[in-house]
């Protein structure tokens, strides 16, 4: 490796190294949130499998199944070896909370035997169960917690889901939506610029750039690309023939497996596409690369498509996948995608800044 | 006839233009149906609607998704298309004919539509039913109503124009579409 001795700008074919981080859900990117609980020491570690029993069916702490009821307390300088969760703050909310909570309170006598248990204290228990790496160890702090750890996501939020290899690709694709971006702008386009890919075949299906200050105030780049993927399936409503830079490459169904290609054939995840797997329809399975965060339109444009995997390199202000709403992740759709930011993130936050003032009309 | 159209918010701050009378929305609304219907027949999905400007019809549309294979052809972007095409047609800027726009469809925008709409500031849209599925104005997401500062400028509805005759043909559709496809689930109104 050469050793860097002085920062330079970086020269037109040098690119700066980025990293790739999933946009999750709100569900999945929001901090836990906390109940107000009672605890209590065990005193009598003997009686711990009948007072965990007993307060199950007193209060059974109904959609908290992800906490464990009993944590250990090693270490922790304590007389008692073991905690219990009594019952949530709310389950006794009708008892005057003047009073100091004396297990006897919690527990009365005629319901339970509160034989071997110390006298009750207040904990913060989180309300939900843990999605994600993060949040398990925030929850954690507070009360034990079980977590069914989604891998992929723990090594998404680390910036390291895809293999240095995977990393070429996409940056050979965003450089593609960049040069769409940049022959867009010389033509007095904002400088957007997007490429829809089959990642199966590796192969860019189509390539467009934003083109609302021309022909089609609705023609952003992400539109632009669908109505090319339609061209390149036969059908398609618009004519691009004025945007050299906007294409599309023609698919068709012999490349299915049962014609004797495989080079083509798609990973089925469900028996319903496995069925239409020959006949390309519409934009699924395919990924999008496109310079900057798509609007709420193209959003959910991207979601009547189909698309399978959205990657973009830089924010927008009114933003639908991230900012200013998830589409990708709304509650109700009837496709959700994985959303990634990052790709190339440096260069296109470049090209938005050249974008503000428009140049020239001609090129 | 279900006349229980509801007004989400007064136009009271619209010109008198773009509050139209039960009268103009009954007959506008109609020939909205008449799309959605003429799209029943063709196998698509069927929404109709109008843009009428200066009680004028600029743009009709339906939905064109099947034989475009761009499954954004919604029956509003197609409209909107036409009106474009008048505009360059009669040499007059897009932009101030979208702003003194009315949309008249028989069922509630998309979201992906409630964002054209509001991109292109079209002021006042009249609809049938509600879009339980992806309706970007109230019922999944409210777009005419959200803070965006960058997406143009919010809109007003008025919704629930012979609703059930909506629903009546989206439902006529479903079963036609698939016969093989299992009951699809109901909700409950």
């Amino acid at each position: 490796m050469e050793p860097q001795c002085k920062r330079r700008k970086p020269s037109e074919n040098e690119t700066i190294p980025w990293d790739v981080f999933p946009v999750l859900s709100d569900e999945q990117s929001q901090s836990i949130t906390l109940l107000d609980a009672y605890a209590a020491p065990i005193i009598n570690k003997k009686e711990t499998s009948r007072i965990v029993k007993e307060l199950t069916l007193l209060y059974p702490l109904p959609g908290l199944q992800h906490l464990k009821r009993v944590r250990a307390c090693k270490g922790s300088g304590s007389t008692h070896p073991l905690e219990v969760i009594v019952c949530l703050v709310n389950d006794v909310r009708d008892i005057d909370s003047n009073t100091d909570m004396s297990i006897s309170t919690l527990l009365p006598r005629a319901k339970m035997d509160s034989t071997g248990l110390g006298a009750p204290f207040l904990v913060k228990i989180p309300a939900c169960p843990p999605l994600t790496r993060p949040q398990f160890e925030q929850a954690s702090r507070h009360w034990p917690t079980s977590f069914h750890e989604d891998k992929q996501v723990t090594v998404a939020l680390k910036g390291q889901l895809f293999t240095a290899d995977q990393k070429a690709k996409m940056q050979e694709y965003m450089t593609a939506a960049v040069m769409a971006a940049k022959a867009g702008q010389d033509l007095g386009m904002d400088a957007v610029g997007a490429v829809i890919v089959d990642p199966q075949s590796g192969r860019i299906l189509a390539r467009g750039h934003d083109n609302r200050r021309g022909t089609h105030p609705l023609h952003h780049a992400v539109m632009v690309c669908i109505d090319l993927v339609a061209h390149g399936q036969g059908g398609g409503a618009y004519n691009f023939e004025k945007y050299p830079a906007c294409q599309f490459l023609a698919v068709d169904s012999s490349h299915c497996p049962e014609n004797g290609d495989i080079s083509s054939s798609r990973i089925m995840f469900d028996s319903d596409q496995a069925e239409q797997s020959c006949v390309p329809y519409i934009c699924t399975g395919y990924d999008l690369y496109v310079t900057r965060e798509p609007c709420v339109m193209c959003a959910m444009a991207l979601v009547h498509s189909r698309i399978s995997r959205v990657f973009y390199a830089t924010t927008s202000l009114d933003g639908a996948l991230g900012t200013k709403y998830k589409i990708h992740t709304q509650k109700d759709l009837n496709h959700h995608f994985e959303v990634f930011r990052g790709v190339l993130k440096q260069e296109c936050e470049d090209l938005k800044d050249s974008s503000a003032p428009i140049k020239s009309l001609k090129s | 006839m279900n006349m229980e159209t509801k007004l989400e918010e007064t136009p009271a701050d619209l010109e008198d233009s773009f509050s139209p009378s039960s009268e103009e929305i009954e007959s506008w609304m109609q020939k909205a149906f008449d799309m959605a219907k003429e799209a029943l027949e063709s196998g698509e999905v069927p929404v109709g609607c109008l843009m009428v400007y200066n009680s004028e019809i600029l743009g009709k549309g339906r939905n064109e998704v099947n034989e475009t294979k761009n499954a954004t052809r919604h029956a509003e972007m197609v409209a909107l298309d036409q009106v474009l095409e008048w505009c360059r047609q009669e040499n007059r800027d897009p932009v101030e004919v979208f702003k003194q726009t009315v949309l008249y469809v028989t069922v509630e925008p998309c979201i992906m539509c409630a964002g054209a709409l509001r991109l292109l500031n079209i002021p006042l849209v009249v609809y049938g039913c509600r879009n339980e599925r992806f309706g970007g104005c109230g019922s999944v997401l409210n777009i005419p109503a959200d803070e965006l500062a960058c997406s143009g400028a919010p809109f007003k509805c008025v919704s629930g124009f012979r609703a059930d005759e909506a629903v009546e043909m989206l439902k006529a559709f479903y079963k036609q579409e698939n016969p093989n496809a299992p009951k699809p689930r109901t909700r409950k109104d």
